[in-house]
């Protein structure tokens, strides 16, 4: 292609032509607003109009224009706000636990790890987060099942005596397919609030001898809270709506916000899947607005101004 | 060892709990794969290796359109996503509104697959009418195309995150001395921050080749009368439970996902980028 890369041979006037484009004042800059056209029409407001197709009424396959609260109604005085109501239980208990599980880890990356090693040991944690979360989840059966590997594990060390049937197809088994499937995200979110934190907060921390219980409540957590909020809301967000959770291990009558949708689009629901959808939302943008409100959530993009 | 005041043991022992944390993410998908090469399929008393299974997928044409459908999906997100990530970049340092517009594109992240792919079907739906009724093109019906405008809203933002961690880490006075020199804005990206950029624009493809591949409720929800691997490998497991053919499947996926990620890594390491 003769570009303005090369320096001879072009064709002068194509020169010139590009040139207009690519001038300070050229349509060319206009480019760069595509990917925020393409949010705002493929995401922002298909998100957005939810909340209006929700109040729509319901026909035979279809919906059309009109005023009902018939859908809210459906899922609040049904057995769907219970299904709802368990599902951000478990959404919330995962949220401790990955937070339990995951956020040493992060502060131990930052704090102990050499300065050049630690985006690696970071990066460690993209590996089971980039593999199918489908073939992560579908993958516990075999592994919690009643002769899965855990129970293998369990029986061959003598812990127990017979296979704990509780590991699959219960609450216990959502929580622990939410966490496996959200815990990096403690770890990122987590170590990139801190990493903003220079080292000498932390040596300053030693130095005057503060214990290891006084620095997290009173330097690293408030420092880091940005992450934590941030992660916490993903993960809280993200576990009521994770896909296939309560078909593969949730065990009969299992629901959270996700498979409501899937199945009120299944029966051709529409107003109803998208009342929960907008639920949902709403429920994301409160959750961000308080976030950011309280914590700063622009502290976690500090490292790319 | 950086820090001063902590035993050589405890450590250890935080490097222990940190691998044996990935250790635990990665178990499912390893015993998977470890099962997928089994004669004898899972639960067994023995262990007989065998690639038959395998071997049984690519003899399955409905297996190899999927995989067709899967790879063009993807090559298409890619060359989308990767340059629209470089323009989002590139707008979010030139922009006054850094803040919304960081919630804009991150926000993807924070809905649930379920609930996007619903608004988008929903959406695709009232516009493929709408148009009809003007134009009588019925241009959104669900097709590849709302598949991958539902795949891009996904990608983005990794590589938007992506590219701009990498931009972060070139110097603007560089672009000011070629356009003093006399570069146009063109001429200062492309021959001389671009070079710099590109690992980042490289790992950004990386992964949303992955996550495109990996892809599935929203590709369920807005795809046309196909199916790619991930959309049929479930249809398939919810219909038949757990066979040998579901494990060869899964390891399959794993398989590719973690020579991607590995290419990664060793090109990211090799050139110290990360």
């Amino acid at each position: 292609m003769s570009g303005p890369t090369d320096s001879g041979g072009a064709a002068p006037q194509r020169r010139t032509l590009w040139q207009a484009i690519v001038d300070d004042h050229g349509p060319g800059r206009l480019v760069l607003w595509i990917p925020l056209v393409f949010m705002v029409v493929f995401f922002l407001i298909p998100l957005a109009l939810t909340l209006v197709w929700s109040v729509f009424e319901r026909t035979m396959f279809w919906m059309e224009p009109g005023f009902t609260l018939a859908a809210y109604q459906d899922f609040f005085g049904s057995g769907r706000i219970d299904s709802f109501l368990g599902s951000v239980k478990s959404a919330a208990v995962t949220v401790g636990v990955a937070f339990v599980l995951g956020f040493p880890i992060a502060v131990f990356v930052r704090r102990s790890v050499p300065a050049h090693a630690q985006h690696q040991a970071v990066l460690l944690f993209i590996l089971p987060f980039m593999i199918s979360e489908v073939i992560r989840l579908f993958a516990l059966r075999p592994v919690l099942g009643r002769n899965g590997i855990v129970n293998d594990l369990l029986m061959s060390i003598g812990v127990v005596d017979e296979p704990v049937s509780a590991l699959l197809f219960t609450p216990t088994s959502v929580v622990i397919g939410e966490v496996l499937s959200f815990l990096p995200f403690m770890v990122f979110c987590g170590f990139l609030a801190m990493e903003a934190v220079p080292d000498y907060v932390f040596e300053l921390c030693d130095d005057i001898g503060s214990g290891l219980a006084v620095t997290l409540r009173r330097v690293i957590i408030p420092l880091a809270a940005p992450g934590i909020v941030a992660a916490a809301i993903f993960i809280f967000v993200n576990s009521l709506g994770l896909f296939l959770v309560p078909d593969l291990l949730g065990g009969p009558g299992a629901a959270n916000a996700g498979t409501l949708v899937v199945n009120a689009i299944a029966a051709l629901d529409f107003p109803l899947a998208m009342a929960i959808a907008a639920i949902m939302v709403a429920m994301m943008v409160v959750l961000l607005l308080i976030g950011h409100w309280l914590f700063d959530l622009t502290k976690l993009l500090e490292p790319f101004r | 060892m950086s820090h001063d005041y902590e035993s050589r043991w405890v450590y250890r022992a935080k490097w222990t709990y940190l691998l044996s944390v990935v250790g635990v993410l990665m178990l499912p998908v390893l015993y998977t794969l470890w099962i997928s090469f089994n004669a004898n399929g899972f639960g067994a008393a023995e262990y007989d290796f065998t690639v038959f299974w395998y071997v049984e997928l690519f003899n399955n044409a409905e297996i190899r359109t999927s995989l067709g459908w899967t790879v063009l999906i993807a090559a298409i997100v890619v060359a989308v996503t990767a340059p629209m990530g470089v323009l989002a970049a590139k707008f979010y340092q030139g922009t006054q509104f850094k803040v919304p517009f960081v919630f804009l594109m991150l926000s993807p992240l924070f809905v649930p697959a379920d609930v996007t792919a619903a608004a988008l079907l929903v959406y695709f739906k009232n516009l493929n009418g709408l148009v009809d009724g003007l134009i009588g093109v019925e241009l959104f019906d669900l097709s590849l195309w709302t598949a991958v405008a539902g795949q891009i809203t996904w990608c983005l933002p990794y590589a938007f995150v992506v590219i701009l961690v990498t931009m972060g880490r070139f110097r603007p006075e560089q672009t000011e001395a070629a356009r003093t020199c006399g570069a146009d804005a063109w001429q200062a990206f492309w021959q001389v921050e671009f070079p710099q950029i590109r690992p980042g624009v490289f790992s950004a493809g990386a992964f949303v080749t992955i996550l495109s591949f990996n892809e599935y409720v929203r590709t369920n929800f807005l795809k046309g009368g196909f199916d790619t691997f991930p959309t049929y490998l479930v249809s398939y497991m919810l219909n038949t439970g757990m066979t040998p053919e579901v494990y060869a499947m899964a390891g399959l996926v794993s398989l590719v996902s973690m020579a991607a990620i590995g290419l990664v890594l060793v090109v990211a390491l090799r050139r110290r980028i990360v």
